[in-house]
Formats: structure tokens, C-alpha cells, sequence
């Protein structure tokens, strides 16, 4: 018995100095990041979408003959804010990571972020929209519209629809409430009123109860914040309902999982995004055509293309730095992104660190998304 | 006059809880009835709905194939379970470990393993997005009673639960088999004593329970239009709240607290956010637990 786990014990330690040996003889020309995004759990699917996405940009970029090789450490935050610590405190301590990509969600991205500021390591979210997340400090930044500017956005298109008695729901998450939060404040700046607003829990089944409570509210539309798994089952109920109350919903709804699992249901929801996988120019259809090969010819919804772009600024930052990039350089280098031609339109940070983005509004028709211009 | 919505609620609270009755009558056949610790009754729920739906994506068959084939992999995934995460546990046969609290409660973590296991490899193999059933399958038509919308689900989801207890209680109350497994949780070692076949007798009720655990997960997968590898989770803890509530043993029991859990929480959207509707479940397990220590409806076994 000691004898066999003395034996392992010199197998490891062997195993560990040839791995740190290795490791020393890789960073003369390697780069790492970082990228933290939920594999397993409710959240997964979202998470092996960003692994896919990021893999694409990795290895356009490492084929690209670039001065040196780029490597990203995926860990697994299960969406789970204690894990996200646990990961961040992890990529602070290794201190060949220059940066940091992920959460999924906001509230783990603002969970990490507290661990990152103390370390000053830079940290870019394809997906974290709270509007408190980038103000956490100066190394917090994001590849999406937030909900304070597609909430107004949102309002007025549907006020200017004329609906004026608006429902809103969305999930019961950080998240959540700044879609409520930032478009009750549009539709309250532009004479609307809110007649009703509620939270639910995400996963939720049975959306029925809530149809009919929200329905005797008498909205003129409906205004929802989800995500398309429970976008799918809220519609769906809606159409049994016999209920004909048009829906809008935020850039999160935008998957072509929404129309594939809600069928005609589906139909007439209006929504915006920032990533429309049918325009014809050549870097998006480059994207979509790489992601159709990754993945069964499924077309890309808009969160992918989001975390392949934002692979794509981070590593764009770390050739700024270049050589010796260090956390601080590459943050500097981030706030410095200006028109970063991305696959979800022209990326600039702002100076509180957002990402400036145009929203394009989009309609269900005939099973698929289609460009709308009101 | 009553107000329609509140019909509405009431018929939306129904079909909620006989959609948590169908996983909770299984479920109680095992763990309740037989007395065994089985948490991994979510993942044979969504094998079940995983088997039915890999069959009507390749060969597009008659609905009541779809049935036959997750009944099938229920009784292959009932009788496997047994055998990896159970039946290592009975080989000793002395007295004191037979009596042992310990050794019958272990198995609360091997079931758990095999549920962690089976979810894992599901989302290795299907991905863990929800996967869509073809519309043709789907048993969501509404149907208009009176002033409230059900859908066709309802009916058949109730035409199924009303079987499966209609026929568990004949099983258990009627037939020597019924017999030996109320003989067996009731005491191991005095059956096993009096002859009955312990090993056979656990493996049975396994591939029956497990049986129904699948064929409530492929109704509600074509009920509500989504599977996936996570989809056992929820049900499984309304499934097993509706079953302390009544009292373990009792699968009537279970089945009236299933549909008292889904009435109040349809009802309780009208007066709290939905956000708070799944404190009701998790408000009435912590309720029963202190006032009721025997369940509503159970007062045969020691404390639950």
C-alpha cells in the first residue's frame, strides 16, 4: 500500500515538473487567456456554444501567422456564482493568463469581477448585461447592447406602434430586472404605462397560470425578457391560450432555437439583435459557414456570434500588447477598441468600458427572422 | 356566479398536478412503497422521454410505438439501476445488516451517482439544449370546456395516471407479487424468513416503477413540446414533496397532494409573483415535515 502510493506520488511529481516544464518552454511564444462559461448544468447549452465559437477564433488566429500562439483555458462555472469565484481566483493565481473571458451570465460575471478587480486582470463578457457589471472597475468590460439601451430602444418601437397598456415579464435573475427596470423607464420617458409586471422562475414549465393573470391586465402588447428555451414554452402557451396579444422581446430571445421549438407559435413575435446571420457580407458569412460545419449546418444564433467576436477583440488587444503583454497592457489596450469589425456589427468601448451597438428590429414571418424597419 | 379566470387557474392547476402525480406515483411505488432510497428517478423519467423521442425522429411510428419503446427502456433502465446502484448493497445477508439504517440509506448516494452519470452522458450525447418534438406528436390541441381552455394532454395525461393508479392499488392490495413487496418494505428479513424471493421481488417493483417513471416522462415531454437532459430535475422534487406530504407509503396519498401542489401554485400566481410559486411546493414539504410527521394521509411507517 505505501509502497504503490509512494510510487504515485514520484508519477505525479514527475508528471507535474515535466507539465511546468513544458508550460515555461511554451510562453516564450504563447499567450493564454482565460474563459470561463458554463459546460455542464441548466445553462450548458450556452456555454459549449461560446466553447465553439471561441475554438473558431482560436484557431483562425493561431492559423494565422501571427508573431505568436494564443491558448485559452476553458474552466466550468456551472453558472454557479461560488464556481465563478472559485475559477477567477484560479486564472488570477496563474499568472501567465493576461485575460479573462466569460461569465455567461451576469450575475457570475459580477461575482468573478469582484475578483478580477482586486487582481487587475481585465475581464470581457460576450453576454454580462446588468448595467452594474462594468462599473465594477476599470477591468470589466462587454461585448452586448445592455438592457438600459434596448429597453428605451424597445419602448419606443412599441409605443410608437401605438400600445400604450404594456405587460412585462422576465426571469427572475439579475438580468431580468434590468430588462424590466430599463424598459419601464423608456416606456414611463415616452407616455406609456406599464399596466403589469412580474417575475418568473427560469425553467419554468407551466407559463398558464401566469398567461391568465397577466392577461387580465388587458395590455395592449406584451413585453418579455427570456431566453429561447422559455420564450418557446411561454409563446406556445399563449397561441393554446388562444390568446392574440402581440409580444416583443429583447436581443436574448434571438436564437433560431426559438422558432425550431415554438413553431407557429412563434409567428409575429418582434424582438431586436445585433447579429443576423442572412446578411451577405463576407466576414459574417465566413462565421456562419465555419459554425455550420462545427455544428450540423444549425445556423448561429446571435450569443455565439457575440462570444466569437469578443474572442476575437480580446485577442486583437493582446497583439496591441505585444511583446511582453501584461493584464495591465491588454486592458489598455481593450479601452482602446474602436470600430472593431465584428460579426455583430462595428465594436467600440465606450469610456465607461460598454460596447457600443446598432439594433436591428426583427419580426417572425413564415418561420424565420426577417428585418423589419418599425 | 364564479369569476371564469379563477376556472381558468383551477383547470391550469389540475393538469399542473397530474402532470406531478404521473412521475409521483413511480416514484412512490419504489421509494415509498418499497422503502428504498432511489433519487435517480428523474433520469429514467427523462431516458423515457429520450427513448420516444429518438424513435420518432428515425422512423416516424404510431404514437402507441412511441409509448412501447420508452415502457421498454423504463424496464431495462428500472432493472439496471436496480443492479449497479442497489443490489451491491444486499450482498451481505446478515441479521445486522439487513437491520442497518446505514446500509438502506447508502444508496441515496449510489442513486444519486447513477442520476449524475446518466444526466452527464445524455448531455455528452444529445447536447444539453432542449430538443423540440415534431409538431405532429405533440398532445397540446386545445379544447375549449365551458369558459376554460384545456388541451388534449390533459385528458390523456389523466386518462394514464388514473390507470397506473387504478391498476398499482389492484397489484398491491390483490396479487401475491403485491403482496411480497408491501411483505419485503415492511420488513426484509421476516420475508425473506417466510420465503418470499427478496432480490426478485425488489427487482419487479424496480422495472414496474421505473416503467411508469418513463412513461410519464415521454407524456410530458410530448405535453409540453421540450426535452432534455435537465427536464427530470423539477419533477422529480414536486414528485417526491407530493409524496412525503402523503405520507410514503400511500400512493392516493401522492397522488391527491400532487394535484393539491398543482392547484396551489396556480392558484398562488394570482396572489404572489410566479417567481414565488415554487416556495408553495418547498412551504408545504417544511409544513408537513413539522405539523404532519406522518404525512396527510400515511400512518403506517415510523416518522418520514
Amino acid at each position: 500500500m505505501t509502497a504503490r502510493s509512494s510510487l504515485l506520488k514520484t508519477a505525479s511529481l514527475a508528471a507535474l515538473v515535466t507539465g511546468a516544464l513544458a508550460g515555461t518552454a511554451l510562453a516564450a511564444d504563447t499567450v493564454k487567456l482565460g474563459y470561463q462559461l458554463p459546460l455542464t448544468g441548466e445553462t450548458a447549452q450556452y456555454g459549449q456554444d461560446f466553447r465553439k465559437a471561441a475554438e473558431i477564433a482560436l484557431t483562425e488566429f493561431n492559423a494565422a501567422g501571427k508573431p505568436f500562439k494564443a491558448e485559452i483555458v476553458f474552466e466550468d462555472s456551472r453558472s454557479d456564482a461560488k464556481e465563478g469565484t472559485n475559477i477567477a481566483r484560479k486564472f488570477v493565481d496563474d499568472k501567465e493568463i493576461v485575460g479573462v473571458l466569460g461569465d455567461f451570465t451576469s450575475g457570475v460575471s459580477m461575482a468573478a469581477a469582484q475578483v478580477y478587480k482586486e487582481a487587475g486582470l481585465p475581464q470581457l463578457s460576450q453576454t454580462a448585461s446588468h448595467p452594474d457589471y462594468t462599473k465594477i472597475s476599470k477591468y470589466q468590460f462587454r461585448n452586448i447592447a445592455t438592457q438600459a439601451q434596448e429597453g428605451p430602444y424597445n419602448a419606443k418601437w412599441m409605443l410608437s406602434k401605438g400600445y400604450k397598456n404594456i405587460a412585462v415579464i422576465a426571469e427572475q435573475t439579475d438580468w431580468g430586472q434590468s430588462v424590466v427596470s430599463g424598459f419601464t423607464e423608456g416606456v414611463k420617458a415616452n407616455g406609456g404605462t406599464v399596466v403589469f409586471s412580474e417575475f418568473f422562475n427560469r425553467g419554468l414549465k407551466d407559463y398558464r397560470s401566469l398567461i391568465s393573470k397577466l392577461e387580465r391586465a388587458k395590455p395592449d402588447a406584451i413585453y418579455t425578457g427570456f431566453f429561447y428555451e422559455d420564450g418557446a414554452q411561454f409563446l406556445r402557451q399563449v397561441q393554446q391560450l388562444g390568446i392574440k396579444t402581440p409580444v416583443y422581446s429583447t436581443s436574448a430571445a434571438y436564437s433560431p432555437k426559438l422558432i425550431e421549438l415554438a413553431g407557429d407559435a412563434a409567428e409575429g413575435v418582434h424582438l431586436t439583435s445585433n447579429f443576423l446571420p442572412t446578411d451577405p457580407a463576407p466576414h459574417i458569412q465566413h462565421f456562419v459557414t465555419e459554425w455550420k460545419a462545427a455544428s450540423n449546418g444549425a445556423v448561429p444564433g446571435q450569443f455565439p456570434a457575440q462570444a466569437y467576436d469578443a474572442v476575437r477583440i480580446m485577442l486583437a488587444a493582446v497583439e496591441k500588447a505585444y511583446p511582453n503583454p501584461t493584464r495591465e497592457k491588454v486592458r489598455d489596450a481593450l479601452a482602446q477598441t474602436k470600430d472593431f469589425p465584428g460579426v455583430t456589427g462595428k465594436t467600440s468601448f465606450s469610456a465607461d468600458r460598454e460596447a457600443e451597438k446598432e439594433l436591428v428590429k426583427v419580426e417572425v414571418k413564415g418561420g424565420a427572422f426577417v428585418p423589419v424597419a418599425d | 356566479m364564479i369569476d371564469p379566470y379563477y376556472l381558468q387557474q383551477l383547470a391550469i392547476g389540475l393538469s399542473l398536478g397530474m402532470t406531478y402525480a404521473l412521475m409521483a406515483i413511480g416514484f412512490t411505488l419504489i421509494f415509498g412503497v418499497l422503502n428504498v432510497v432511489n433519487f435517480a428517478h428523474g433520469e429514467v423519467y427523462t431516458l423515457g422521454a429520450f427513448a420516444g423521442l429518438v424513435l420518432i425522429s428515425a422512423t416516424a411510428p404510431p404514437v402507441f410505438a412511441v409509448i412501447f419503446a420508452a415502457l421498454a427502456i423504463g424496464a431495462l433502465a428500472g432493472f439496471s439501476l436496480e443492479r449497479v446502484a442497489f443490489k451491491p448493497f444486499r450482498r451481505f445477508t446478515d441479521e445486522a445488516s439487513l437491520k442497518s439504517r446505514a446500509m438502506r440509506e447508502s444508496t441515496l448516494l449510489s442513486s444519486l451517482a447513477v442520476s449524475i452519470v446518466v444526466r452527464e452522458a445524455l448531455e455528452i450525447v444529445f447536447g444539453s439544449q432542449m430538443r423540440s418534438v415534431p409538431f405532429e406528436y405533440l398532445i397540446n390541441t386545445p379544447v375549449r370546456v365551458g369558459p376554460v381552455i384545456l388541451v388534449t394532454g390533459d385528458f390523456i395525461i389523466f386518462g394514464v395516471a388514473a390507470a397506473m393508479l387504478a391498476g398499482l392499488q389492484y397489484l398491491l392490495t390483490r396479487t401475491r407479487i403485491g403482496l411480497s413487496i408491501r411483505a419485503v418494505s415492511n420488513n426484509p428479513l421476516g420475508a425473506k424468513y417466510v420465503g418470499i424471493d427478496t432480490d426478485r421481488t425488489i427487482i419487479m417493483t424496480f422495472v414496474v416503477g421505473s416503467m411508469m417513471g418513463a412513461a410519464a416522462g415521454i407524456l410530458t415531454g410530448l405535453y409540453y413540446g421540450a426535452i432534455f437532459p435537465a427536464m427530470g430535475f423539477v419533477p422529480g422534487i414536486k414528485a417526491f414533496v407530493a409524496m412525503v406530504m402523503g405520507g410514503l407509503s400511500s400512493i392516493p396519498g401522492a397522488v391527491i397532494c400532487a394535484l393539491i401542489l398543482g392547484i396551489s401554485e396556480s392558484m398562488a400566481t394570482t396572489f404572489v409573483s410566479s417567481g414565488w410559486s415554487d416556495m408553495v411546493a418547498y412551504g408545504f414539504l417544511i409544513l408537513t415535515l413539522i405539523f404532519f410527521p406522518n404525512g396527510l394521509f400515511g400512518a403506517r411507517r415510523e416518522r418520514v
